[in-house]
């Protein structure tokens, strides 16, 4: 059990450590793949260079106007932004991200987007999200849950800050058979 | 992680109504333009992996569940 624990910090640790160490996102090839041209428009240059997403939880979340949404492992604020949008002034929007600097960039990208007033950025984890139960109506990730070593842990915090009928909305890569081994044990296979 | 894994944790967790789409096949073309995938694993995937799965090493998928109105189970998870 303490192993266990331990082997979690470990890569915990390794997942940061790598997302720190990176100096660009995926870039606009990879976010026109995700993206429509319009919800691209919608979002400011820097943004759009630092997604690291796998897929668009925004385009299947049917967000409304005023409701409350959490991205957990916001990155660089592109679907909170997107998020934003769709639930206007009269809702809002809280990017949750375990690295600071990447808190700066969605604050810095929301700002430019013009949606800094009902959107903001806590550094926090995915697995001890720092909101109280039964606060947001919807909760978003994208590439995400996948870099979580206690994954059931991360879903049970989701569902305990989510309103009773509220919604998740997640993109994630998943991968059907065994990888061989070399590339399963690696670092970097498993944080990207 | 496995699509039905995921599915299921959810549903382990307390989560109903649970529904999975989008898919896309992602492969080491795709990881390649991702910072963290770094040149060696790149290499290595090419590699390793048989030459009819390099287009497709990896399914992305969008998973969407929700919270029960009434008061569900939550699981207690460490
Ligand atoms: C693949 S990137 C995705 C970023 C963003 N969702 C996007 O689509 O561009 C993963 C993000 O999750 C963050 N992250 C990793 N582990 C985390 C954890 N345990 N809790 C919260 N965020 C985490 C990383 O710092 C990084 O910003």
């Amino acid at each position: 059990m303490a192993k266990d624990l331990m082997f979690q910090n470990e890569i915990k640790e390794a997942v940061r450590d790598a997302y720190a160490g990176i100096s660009t996102g995926a870039g606009e090839t990879v976010a026109r793949w995700l993206y429509s041209d319009e919800e691209l428009a919608e979002v400011p240059a820097g943004a759009v260079a630092w997604a690291l997403g796998v897929g668009n939880p925004v385009r299947y979340a049917l967000l409304q106007p005023g409701e409350d949404v959490l991205d957990v492992g916001s990155g660089g604020g592109i679907d909170s932004i997107l998020a934003a949008r769709r639930v206007g002034p009269q809702g809002s929007v809280i990017g949750l991200d375990i690295l600071e600097e990447m808190c700066e960039r969605g604050r810095r990208h929301a700002t430019e987007a013009g949606v800094n007033g009902w959107t903001q950025f806590r550094r926090g984890e995915m697995e001890d999200i720092p909101l109280p139960d039964g606060s947001i109506d919807v909760v978003i990730s994208n590439g995400v849950m996948n870099l979580s070593a206690r994954k059931s842990r991360a879903l049970a915090e989701i569902y305990r800050v989510l309103r009773p009928g509220g919604r998740v909305s997640m993109a994630d890569l998943t991968v059907e058979g065994e990888l061989p081994p070399e590339i399963a044990n690696d670092q970097s296979a498993w944080a990207g | 992680m496995a699509e039905r894994v995921f599915a299921a944790k959810l549903q382990g967790v307390g989560f109903e109504d649970v529904w999975v789409g989008g898919h896309r096949p992602s492969g080491i073309d795709e990881a390649s333009h991702y910072p963290l995938f770094t040149e060696e694993v790149i290499e290595l995937m090419r590699r390793t992996l048989p030459r009819e799965r390099h287009d497709h090493v990896a399914t992305g998928v969008v998973v969407k569940a929700r919270k029960p109105r009434t008061r569900g189970r939550t699981k207690r998870t460490t």
